[in-house]
């Protein structure tokens, strides 16, 4: 980060007040609101630091493992589970199929294509604020987000672009495209409900369902349009992020904090209900202490002690960093509704990958917490045969908590209704 | 998993029906009473049946148990051969009763139902977008890519309960379909015709690595190889289309070392040629390559701004090493040299081998991979020189716009201009005065923007965001129309062709002959797409198969030859050969011949029969284990799990999709032990543990019986005598395979037993044997009536129920007539009320 950066980040902001809403309105707010934040890596944890030894709930049966003790403060509200995974054999470039379960070769054979679940959210949620759903990474980012066969969510990088994305308003020419396209919308909504009256007088009982399905989609599409017209206008919250950034030396942990800390700021001021944060291969996490190698030459420590302990302080570092993330949300009250915004943001830690040094895509690493879940503790998803759970199962949950009606998602077998919400 | 074990009720039946039909008083026949009420009663309801729920006859409400009952004691599966004490002639005598008893029922009496309107599917969507349209797709510009996947119903993407409708749908059609307008009808100045000469150098491979920033390998020596098929080549110099329009490519190329390696390596038939895929968008146009000699392929396709161009090696094979990662593929050059090359090989190695200039992995291991990467000589295409030039407008405005728009396209005229693509999209006559909604929407956009083609476009937007095109079948369409649109959804799956126009005109399709001569007609011209493909994948739930796939780690063929398409084209096959040679419907269970190439063969353990290929070709099997559907991978592994296979999937798809019997699930509160297969133990005798309980036997004696004979079949469909029950150790791999994880499996074997007995006594020993039953007279008839069920639900978006059996029933008496021939059969459904009034 040079120089010229940290003053402008310095720059801007100012005072921190209330955060004003990004939207307004009741159709933004299809109370009460979930969010979801996916927080993913390239190469999975080492399983031996990373799975639990016991089952249970964690305090009780079970007790943290070593990479996941900045968690201790919030044990009772996570999940992670074991044996659970996309059924793919070992090796890299399989790992990318994580939120879907579905390769892009194989993708023609799935309605929804190899469309990872943060873009099925972000299509859910999208119309209801600013932006559908914000990618993050540091320096890069890992291919976890598609939104259609062959079609990456492409993450942003850099805090700097990631603060301009979010907070910095539009031009006038930006603003009047915009507003553009939401009034041709708006008039093609009229023109379609129009259409209605002559449809509806010829319909017989049995069309009365369909056509009040298109009816009630119509009204509800033209209030969200209308909503969106609000926030053309009206400037973006503001943000500082400078305390970041204000010590001698700019290292990867202020840097993953000021991502987190965005992106938490933009859930508060519902800017955006999805996001994913990557920790990328390439990374060089030396500002992490006691590492002084790559991650990915980590990974293949081959069992060498010293290796291993850089391999689980990097993996260490990412839910360290989730951990403050936690916090921060569990410390705000949820805007208009009960408990805090953890209890209302679903995050899901994992990898497409069970583990790098083995390249093995079986039994991934995978973490849910908050969301207002009864949470398991460490949960063994395996059935009795031994077969590991389809990870698409834990999706499903996930999507149907969104209020998204889907009884399948691309290889799920059911639910997981282990993981039941209040 | 899937639940293993399911309890058994016939047709459909509802609680609201069940207290329904306990009001009614009973008074049945002394046979029944004697031979029935033992089991059937309020406090035994075996099979959650009670007599009492016939009443006194047949009514709308309780019809489905006259037809069970029927069915089963035709079937002699009731009572049951253990427990029955009912003659021959007495059973002719209830029979006789129970059919009369439903040809009594006065079917005047049915509340006729409406036609079922429903949404689109997005298969439709596109396909009606762009016939009215005019083009030959939506774009290749993937304007669909964020429309809301539909789920299926039992296999079914025509549902219509399942098709539903909420705001998400519609703000992405909206999107949709103004990407779509957008890249077929331009505005602006005509964008200037530009060459491209892609050399390659320019010619740069796709990187899937985690490390997105890096720029993959570029041709050199005059030449690009498409190694790695799951890596394309994109074009630096043409990434992207830069303004839509018609682009003509050209591509030098050739085939090379097709033969060089042994195909048993390689995973690539020697009989298959190499092939090139050039990708825009989703558009995939596959070529076959000459081996050796200079080729040269010509594209002239419409392609929307922003599509990038990929080439690709499009082969199934070139998985068979370390974990199915090209890289290791590398290996194979090692092999041939130290076969074919001694005195090379031994060269090369000596000059890796303690070279102190190269690495350790590769000094220390000549063999390995790495050191093989400059030398590999399997198939792969190899390209030259792309050229590419475009866009190419012979006119401006486009022939597209004008062909739509006219050649003045004014909105002083835009009702005369929109009219008739309203009709074509709405697929009826525009009634007065509704598109006034549209044209002012037209006159808006002109007064913003003052461009006539832009109001225009904007007036397509709204016909095709109209409920009018979304939703189909609504009850708002003139008779005929409705009949011809539902028509040509269900042959078709889209909007009605011009031609039919004319017939509408003149009368429609108002009898048996005039619906037979459109479906050969539609069949015979090859559009009949909705019938040949979304029909089979609807009702053989095709779209399942790797829902469970196999266990990639055990079977690794399944995953590495991606056999499951093979296996989905030869259902599609079978299917295509069955309307083409109108083939007696049965023979789909009667045949002892499929379409298979050489993967399907090895699966079908008859590798040696068939050619070194992966085209499908007819093939007679000799030993009654396949032949027609019940020998179908496709079945056998979409109903396995991935491990373990089990006899109560296979059976209940049997009885659903080919003998129109549906169990319903167990209830929620049965504990069932799930297979272990850790356990030395085949499913049979845990089955058998579970069906002990008297309340899970009643059902399971009628179910099982239809599933162990497949027990013979593993998850990947391959015959097997035993099971190997594998247990799974994991083993980090040596360095050749780059430390990689195998899994190995321990095996104990156990023999197989795929015998079994129904309740009317019958048994079989095999698959033989349970082939031979299921197509005596009752099962034979039960397969046509349960296809004719399968086509009307496929139409109507809903399954038929209740009274419409007796219709069913007569359709199934026409198709008979006619020897069961299926073409016979689609026309007598089409024509039935039950396709012409829903």
């Amino acid at each position: 980060m040079n120089v010229k950066r940290r003053t402008f980040f310095k720059g801007v902001g100012g005072t921190l007040a209330i955060p004003l809403l990004e939207s307004t309105g009741a159709a933004a707010s299809t109370s009460p609101r979930t969010r979801f934040l996916v927080v993913g890596n390239p190469f999975g944890m080492h399983p031996d630091f990373f799975f639990p030894s016991q089952f249970g709930k964690f305090g009780e049966t079970a007790e943290l493992s070593p990479t996941l003790q900045s968690l201790d403060w919030v044990k009772d509200r996570i999940t992670v589970l074991s044996h659970t995974d996309h059924n793919m054999v070992s090796g890299h470039g399989r790992e990318i199929s994580f939120l879907s379960g579905v390769l892009p070769a194989d993708a023609s054979a799935f309605p929804e294509k190899n469309m990872s679940i943060d873009q099925i959210a972000a299509r859910q949620f999208g119309s209801g604020t600013r932006f559908p759903s914000v990618n993050a990474g540091l320096e890069d980012g890992i291919r976890m987000s598609w939104t259609a066969n062959g079609v990456e969510a492409a993450p942003i990088t850099d805090p700097q672009k990631l603060f301009d994305f979010l907070f910095l308003n539009l031009t006038e020419k930006e603003k009047q495209t915009r507003r553009d396209l939401l009034n041709r919308n708006g008039s093609l909504l009229d023109a379609v409900g129009n259409q209605f009256s002559s449809i509806k007088r010829n319909a017989t009982s049995a069309d009365h369902e369909r056509i009040d399905q298109f009816q009630t989609s119509v009204r509800e599409l033209e209030k969200v349009f209308s909503d969106r017209g609000n926030w053309i206008d009206k400037d973006k919250p503001e943000f500082d992020i400078s305390g970041h950034f204000s010590e001698s030396e700019v290292t990867i942990t202020n840097k993953y904090n000021a991502l987190f800390d965005m992106v938490a700021y933009a859930f508060e001021t519902d800017l955006t209900r999805v996001a994913t944060i990557a920790f990328p291969s390439l990374l060089n996490y030396t500002d992490v202490k006691g590492v002084t190698r790559s991650y990915h030459g980590c990974t293949h420590n081959g069992k060498m002690e010293n290796v291993t302990a850089e391999l689980v302080a990097i993996e260490s570092f990412q839910i360290a960093q989730m951990s403050r993330f936690l916090k921060r949300l569990d410390e705000t009250p949820e805007p208009d509704s009960d408990g805090s915004m953890l209890d209302h943001t679903v995050v899901l830690f994992g990898s497409g990958m069970g583990y790098g040094g083995t390249h093995s895509n079986r039994n991934l690493p995978v973490l849910v917490a908050g969301g207002g879940f009864r949470h398991l503790g460490h949960f063994d998803a395996a059935d009795q045969s031994g077969n590991q759970m389809p990870l698409c199962n834990l999706f499903l949950t996930l999507l149907q908590r969104f209020g998204i009606e889907k009884d399948k998602f691309n290889t799920s077998t059911g639910t997981f209704s282990e993981l039941s919400y209040a | 998993m899937r639940d293993p074990i399911s309890h058994l009720l016939f047709r459909c039946l509802s609680p609201g029906f069940l207290l329904l039909a306990a009001s009614v008083s009973h008074a049945n026949p002394a046979l029944l009473e004697k031979h029935c009420r033992e089991c059937h009663n309020e406090e035994k309801n075996k099979g959650d049946f009670e007599l009492r729920f016939l009443g006194d006859k047949p009514t709308q409400d309780n019809i489905d148990y006259w037809f069970s009952a029927l069915d089963l004691v035709e079937a002699e599966e009731m009572p049951p051969e253990d427990e029955s004490k009912l003659s021959a002639p007495e059973r002719k005598k209830l029979i006789a009763y129970i059919e009369k008893a439903i040809a009594d029922f006065d079917v005047s009496s049915v509340t006729k139902a409406a036609p079922l309107p429903r949404r689109l599917n997005n298969r439709e969507f596109e396909r009606s977008i762009a016939d009215v349209l005019g083009i030959e797709d939506v774009g290749t510009h993937q304007p669909t890519d964020r429309l809301i996947g539909d789920s299926r119903y039992h296999g079914f993407d025509t549902h219509s309960e399942t098709l539903g409708f909420s705001r998400f749908h519609l703000e992405q059609y909206v999107d949709a379909i103004r990407k779509i307008v957008d890249a077929t009808i331009l505005t602006g100045p005509q964008p200037e015709t530009k060459r491209y000469e892609i050399d390659p150098e320019n010619m740069v491979r796709e990187v899937l690595n985690q490390n997105s920033g890096r720029i993959g390998g570029r041709g050199k020596d005059g030449h690009f190889d498409f190694l790695d098929p799951r890596l394309g080549a994109w074009l630096d110099g043409f990434e992207e289309a830069p303004a839509t329009g018609r682009y003509r490519i050209r591509i030098f190329c050739t085939g090379k070392d097709r033969l060089t390696y042994d195909s048993e390596h390689t995973g690539v038939y020697s009989g298959d040629p190499i092939q090139l895929s050039v990708h825009l968008g989703d558009r995939i146009r596959t070529f076959n390559l000459p081996d050796d000699e200079r080729f040269e392929i010509t594209l002239d396709d419409w392609i929307a701004e922003g599509t990038r161009l990929i080439l690709r090696n499009p082969t199934d094979g070139l998985r068979q090493r370390g974990n199915g990662n090209f890289k290791f593929q590398y290996a194979i050059a090692a092999d041939h040299y130290k076969k074919y090359r001694p005195e090379d090989y031994v060269e090369f190695v000596e000059s890796r081998r303690n070279n102190p200039n190269l690495p350790r992995s590769k000094s220390h291991r000549p063999d390995r991979w790495h050191n093989w990467v400059g030398r590999w000589e399997g198939p792969r295409p190899r390209v030259y020189r792309v050229e590419i030039e475009g866009p190419i407008h012979d006119s401006w405005p486009t022939q597209r716009q004008v062909a739509l728009l006219g050649d003045n396209p004014s909105v002083k005229n835009a009702e005369t201009i929109l009219k008739p693509i309203a009709a074509r999209a709405w697929r009826r006559p525009v009634k007065n005065g509704e598109l006034d909604g549209i044209l002012a929407l037209v006159r808006d956009r002109a007064e913003s923007t003052g461009d006539e083609v832009e109001a225009l476009k904007e007036g397509l937007v709204g016909i095709f965001s109209s409920p009018a095109f979304l939703l189909i079948n609504t009850g708002d369409m003139p008779e005929s129309h409705r009949f011809v649109s539902k028509l040509s959804y269900f042959l078709e799956g889209t909007t009605s062709p011009g031609a039919w126009k004319k017939q509408i005109r003149e009368g429609g399709f108002p009898d048996f002959a005039s619906v037979k001569a459109v479906v050969e007609e539609s069949l015979s011209n090859g559009r009949a797409v909705g019938l040949t493909r979304g029909f089979p994948y609807s009702w053989l739930e095709l779209a399942d198969i790797n829902f469970m796939a196999p266990d990639p780690d055990q079977y690794r063929f399944y995953h590495r030859k991606r056999v499951s398409e093979d296996m989905v084209n030869e259902v599609l096959a079978f299917f295509r050969h069955a309307v083409d040679t109108n083939m007696p419907i049965p023979e789909f269970l009667s045949a002892d011949y499929s379409f298979i190439n050489q993967d399907l063969a090895r699966i079908y353990g008859v590798a040696d029969s068939v050619p070194l290929d992966s085209k499908l070709r007819r093939f007679t099997f000799t030993d009654g284990r396949r032949g027609g559907l019940l020998g179908m991978a496709a079945f056998l592994t979409s109903t396995a799990d991935s491990l373990g296979t089990s006899p109560i999937h296979r059976a209940v798809y049997v009885m659903e999709n080919f003998l129109g019997i549906h169990p319903t699930p167990p209830p929620p509160d049965v504990p069932i032990a799930e297979p272990d297969v850790r356990k030395a133990k085949t499913i049979k005798e845990i089955l058998e543990a579970h069906t002990s309980d008297k309340t899970c036997a009643s059902c399971h004696e009628t179910i099982d019986p239809w599933g162990y004979a497949f027990e013979n079949y593993d998850p990947t469909g391959a015959w097997r005598d035993e099971y190997v029950v594998p247990v799974a150790i994991e083993r980090t791999g040596d360095e050749d395979s780059d430390g990689a994880v195998e899994v190995v499996y321990q095996k104990e074997t156990l023999p197989v037993d795929a015998s079994a007995t129904f309740r009317s006594g019958a048994s079989y020993d095999d698959i033989t044997g349970l082939r031979e039953h299921i197509l005596n007279d009752i099962n034979r008839d039960r397969f046509v009536r349960c296809f004719i069920v399968k086509l009307l639900t496929y139409a109507n978006g809903v399954e038929p129920k209740g009274t419409d059996f007796i219709e069913v029933d007569r359709i199934l008496d026409t198709s008979k007539l006619h020897e069961y021939r299926i073409v016979e059969t689609i026309a007598a459904v089409i024509d039935s009320p039950l396709f012409r009034e829903r």
